[in-house]
């Protein structure tokens, strides 16, 4: 996957021989399959949401039905 | 980059960028700080883990298609031409700065030799988005779903504030040519269009339990923890120092930009590419913050909550056109615009019985439009644009500055890209049942599962 393997043989190959000083620019890895990572990515980002969504309602519901009082909450403070 | 000059300048923008990000990261920490400040003691951790996760939400979805957006849609489309290629269509062809350039699988989004301002431009605007949905979470704390919430983050940071930064931010904006928009930090480009869009989520959503009484009365629920909403609002104004430099180019020569013939002009230059100083901008900024904390403190008779959040409000009502104003002006603009947010803050309070917790509505939303229309009169005349001249790009001519532009520009940005998404948004979230928390949760407390797990823990350790 390396896209660069010798800095010194990158930084001094010219990518266009008519203009001197101008390198391959992208020297991430895997260049070229950029399509693949994003769709990887979205899947996630998608698993994501529905997986907290379930999980927070879930939570909130649970909670809903045991009814704790408003004032509840202060018998559960714990110490610094 | 192959000469030195050019190198310098290309460095030096690149890391000028990067340090408004390191800045504007403490807007992020101020936000927190507010509303953890802000809320009860029982919705602590909750109110900061939503204004928390706004953070990956938004900076995914920004580098998926806001930051597109942002390229693709200064035309409208459909509204006015691109002085780059003269079409009104999406910006997506080969021209300069087309949109084909950040598709989340270009090789400019990426680490690239070749390209030393892409990423640090792209971050800038990103903690612009940051702040558009920290904002609107704000309004909304201690009785919307994390869930909701994160929909409405994207919807504000990565889609609708960017459509309006394409439409009145950017250099081939149709704003500007159409209606001589002007808004050099963000009056209504952040701030005019989250209050907007937390106004229609408010509306929706509705008020906290027990905020108004059986007759109607507001009751005020004020900041739980003064110190923290204290610090949080010293860090925002802190952040907005950096805000205002990422909205700005450190150096350019305008004498070649604007085809002036033999003319060497550097400068820095405002977002739309015409001409201020740093220097100028820190007059301004110094003195709308006082504006607004005078005014502030004035008409809260000393409310400490409302003199902080008046120092805010009165640099954003002034924003719109302190890259131009002199000093006296821009205090006094934002002492007016301070004045009405507060009192606009309560009317609709006790008129509409919306529950604007920290008071984002007015800070943002109110101030945003009045610095918007005070700034086409005090402006009127200025032009919106260097390239009005008609000398890069002949023939197609931006309106200059006036009241009516900048009214209408109030409206798309409040209006029409904030209040009505917000409120089409949370309507949706709401009939599919997933915008408000249970009655029974927001009585007992966000946290209430958390403590009650911590309070275990405690006993068991000893």
């Amino acid at each position: 996957m390396a896209q660069v393997t010798d800095w010194i043989k990158h930084l001094t190959t010219d990518v266009d021989a008519a203009t001197e000083g101008i390198q391959v620019a992208d020297i991430y890895p895997a260049v070229g399959q950029e399509w693949m990572w994003l769709t990887v990515a979205v899947v996630f980002w998608l698993w994501w949401h529905v997986g907290t969504a379930t999980g927070e309602s879930e939570e909130q519901q649970k909670l809903a039905r045991r009814r704790p009082g408003t004032n509840d909450y202060k018998k559960n403070i714990t110490e610094w | 980059m192959t000469d030195g000059l050019g190198a310098l300048t290309t460095i030096f923008t690149e890391f000028y960028y990067w340090i408004t990000v390191v800045l504007m990261f403490l807007i992020h920490v101020g936000f927190c700080m507010y509303e953890v400040g802000a809320s009860r003691y029982k919705h602590h951790q909750h109110t900061l883990m939503k204004n928390t996760m706004l953070i990956p939400l938004v900076t995914v979805t920004w580098f998926f298609f806001g930051w597109w957006i942002y390229w693709a849609f200064p035309t409208g489309p459909g509204l006015a031409p691109s002085i780059m290629n003269e079409s009104a269509a999406l910006i997506t062809d080969d021209s300069l700065f087309s949109a084909s350039w950040y598709v989340p699988t270009s090789n400019l989004m990426a680490v690239n030799l070749g390209d030393h301002i892409s990423g640090v431009f792209w971050a800038a605007f990103l903690l612009f988005s940051w702040t558009a949905a920290s904002i609107v979470s704000g309004a909304i704390i201690e009785r919307i779903t994390t869930f909701a919430f994160g929909i409405l983050a994207i919807a504000i940071g990565s889609v609708f504030w960017t459509i309006d930064a394409a439409w009145g931010w950017h250099f081939d904006g149709w704003m500007l040519k159409l209606l001589g928009y002007h808004d050099a930090y963000a009056s209504g480009v952040i701030h005019a269009i989250a209050g907007g869009f937390a106004l229609g989520v408010l509306a929706v959503l509705g008020p906290r339990i027990g905020k108004f009484s059986s007759s109607g009365e507001p009751r005020n629920i004020g900041p739980r923890n003064p110190w923290f909403v204290a610090i949080g609002l010293f860090l925002i104004y802190t952040g907005f120092w950096g805000f205002y430099a990422a909205c700005n180019i450190p150096i350019f020569d305008l004498g070649p930009e604007y085809g002036m013939e033999g003319v060497t002009f550097f400068t820095a230059t405002s977002i739309y590419v015409t001409p201020t100083t740093l220097s100028g901008i820190t007059f301004n900024f110094l003195m709308s913050l006082s504006g607004g904390l005078l005014a502030g403190y004035w008409v809260s008779k000393g409310d400490p909550f409302w003199t902080y959040s008046g120092g805010l409000a009165g640099i954003i009502t002034a924003s719109a056109g302190n890259d131009l104003y002199h000093p006296l002006q821009a205090m006094m603009i934002a002492a007016l615009g301070t004045y009405i947010a507060y009192k606009m803050h309560y009317w609709v309070e006790r008129r509409f019985k919306i529950d604007d917790a920290v008071g984002a509505v007015a800070v943002h939303g109110y101030a945003g439009v009045v610095g918007l229309i005070v700034c086409g009169f005090v402006l009127w005349g200025y032009p919106s644009s260097g390239y009005s001249v008609g000398s890069m790009w002949v023939g197609t001519d931006y309106a200059p500055i006036n009241p009516l532009g900048m009214f209408i520009g109030a409206i798309i940005m409040f209006g029409v890209l904030g209040f009505l998404p917000g409120y089409i948004l949370a309507k949706i979230l709401h009939g599919a049942g997933k915008l408000r928390i249970p009655r029974e949760v927001e009585l007992a407390g966000l946290d209430y599962n958390i403590m009650e797990s911590a309070r275990k823990d405690e006993r068991a350790v000893g």
